[in-house]
């Protein structure tokens, strides 16, 4: 599913169908996944359309949110000083855009989950963030390619005591996604305190993976933070 | 030649003391020029932030280039029409004891327009109550505070009420409670009542999973056993969540056989048995 494509273009993977026709410069876009249906109007003549996984932080609602929170179902202790890794999953969103060399365009934003948000800290001085709950697992997990994403967490204690992790926050600015068959991000996740904990990504590109288009610099937003710190506990 | 020697006479002429009219067409010229120039700085500042700040911070930055290229342009221009820098700073000091007296109302809405600014407790674009006004403020100027009412009315509040009135604002922390009261039969199964909205309510991706919502039996009423229904959604769209979510509740209880009841009172007459 995921790829650059010409404009006039159907793709079609288990239920979810995209679909660009049309003559000359007037297309349709159409795109079902289960019952949701929805079409659009384009009107261009060159570019290519991109399906690729976007920052998981765009549905229901855009700009409610600009963080992830991913719920451990188990939690995890990690003795002080050390290093690990260990792998999560996350919920896939799917973009689609019309690419051209001057700009890029987003047509569409999808996704197979039922999305939830959360509040990470109190309600007057925290964070709204998307709501996901993920198991924790030692070696690359089986998913749904269309449904979720792997996630690969490098957990650092600096803390001098043991420490219990049960969920992590990301900020979607400072995310970076790629892709091949399935979305991948590499995260980091380091203790400073007892209740506060830094969270970071890794920006280089995995071996015979593409690097996902960033909803932010496809805005024309020019990002400048690289690291979320979790200040209300981890 | 007789044209331009009368133009030449006339701009030079003496209005007041050591003033031409032609320092006096320079000074208004200096000022129409800046004029033009702020607005047209003001624009471009707002094309050029508007996706990238928040409404609010556009809005300061925009007021403080304007004002500023106006302020620069009369520094600029005053002293074509006799007026030094020195001078304007002794006259308005004179000046300005003189109009704080004259203007006590004036003053202190400025002063309260100033400690809005600072303090912040409303900000553009935030949905807020001031008094027996409710709406979304619009500007908050110099000397007032501009509010669209939910009706869609234009409100002027002075800056001086706002500052000393109770301000509710609706939108100020980043996710808000609210509250459904629901009232089921004696007969019903009120564990069952509670699974049945807990279930729907897990179901919508605006109701947040974190604070939990909370369902309980908060009374048993006259008419009814009343559950309370409490639910946690981010601040920017609690209203459409509130509006919406009741008759699902009342729907999703209808549907498995849940009513909710209309008041009513048993009556004993005096003299009949009951029957059970």
């Amino acid at each position: 599913m995921f790829g650059t494509y010409e404009l006039n273009v159907e793709l079609k993977e288990n239920d979810v169908e995209i679909e660009i026709e049309g003559k000359g410069k007037k297309k349709i876009y159409r795109r079902k996944v289960g019952n949701e249906e929805i079409e659009k109007f384009i009107y261009a003549e060159d570019g290519k359309v991109v399906v690729c996984p976007v920052e998981p932080v765009n549905l229901p609602k855009i700009e409610v949110s600009e963080h992830l929170l991913i719920k451990l179902d188990k939690p995890i202790i990690v003795e002080a000083g050390t290093k690990h890794d260990f792998y999560v999953k996350f919920p896939l969103e799917i973009g689609v855009f019309l690419v051209d060399r001057k700009d890029i365009e987003r047509i569409d934003i999808f996704t197979k989950t039922n999305p939830k948000y959360a509040l990470y800290g109190p309600p007057e001085k925290g964070i709204i963030c998307k709501w996901w709950e993920s198991g924790v697992y030692g070696e690359v997990p089986e998913i749904d390619k269309l449904y979720e994403g792997i996630m690969k967490v490098e957990v650092e204690n600096n803390y001098h005591e043991w420490v219990e992790i049960s969920k992590m926050v990301f900020r979607a600015f400072d995310m970076k996604v790629f892709y091949n068959e399935y979305a991948y991000m590499h995260s980091y996740l380091k203790i400073l305190k007892k209740t506060m904990a830094e969270t970071a990504f890794n920006e280089r590109k995995p071996k015979n993976m593409k690097r996902a288009i960033d909803i932010y610099l496809a805005k024309g937003i020019k990002k400048f933070e690289k690291k979320f710190v979790m200040e209300w506990g981890f | 030649m007789d044209i331009i020697g009368l133009l030449k006479d006339i701009l030079g002429m003496e209005v007041l003391k050591g003033i031409t009219v032609i320092d006096i067409f320079t000074f208004i010229l200096i000022i129409l020029i800046t004029l033009v120039i702020a607005k047209i700085v003001k624009i471009n500042v707002r094309r050029a932030l508007k996706e990238k700040v928040p409404e609010t911070t556009l809005h300061t930055a925009e007021k403080i280039v304007y004002y500023g290229i106006i302020a620069i342009g009369f520094i600029v221009a005053l002293p074509y029409i006799g007026f030094s820098l020195s001078g304007l700073l002794v006259a308005g000091g004179i000046a300005g004891i003189v109009i704080g007296f004259a203007s006590q109302t004036v003053v202190s809405n400025l002063i309260s327009g100033m400690f809005l600014m600072i303090e912040k407790p409303i900000k553009i674009g935030d949905g807020i109550s001031i008094g027996d006004v409710s709406g979304v403020v619009k500007d908050i100027r110099v000397l007032s505070t501009t509010i669209r009412t939910w009706d869609g009315i234009y409100v002027r509040i002075p800056n001086e009420r706002v500052f000393s009135s109770n301000i509710h604002n609706y939108v100020a922390h980043v996710a808000r409670r609210f509250e459904y009261k629901i009232g089921i039969r004696y007969s019903d199964d009120a564990d069952k009542a509670i699974e049945i909205i807990k279930n729907l309510l897990d179901e919508h991706p605006l109701i947040l999973k974190e604070p939990a919502p909370q369902i309980f039996v908060e009374e048993l009423g006259d008419s009814s056993v009343n559950l309370s229904v409490r639910i946690w959604a981010p601040s920017s769209v609690w209203f459409s969540v509130k509006t919406e979510m009741l008759w699902k509740i009342k729907v999703a209880l209808e549907k498995e056989g849940i009513e909710i009841p209309f008041p009513q009172r048993v009556i004993w007459m005096a003299g009949k048995t009951h029957e059970t």
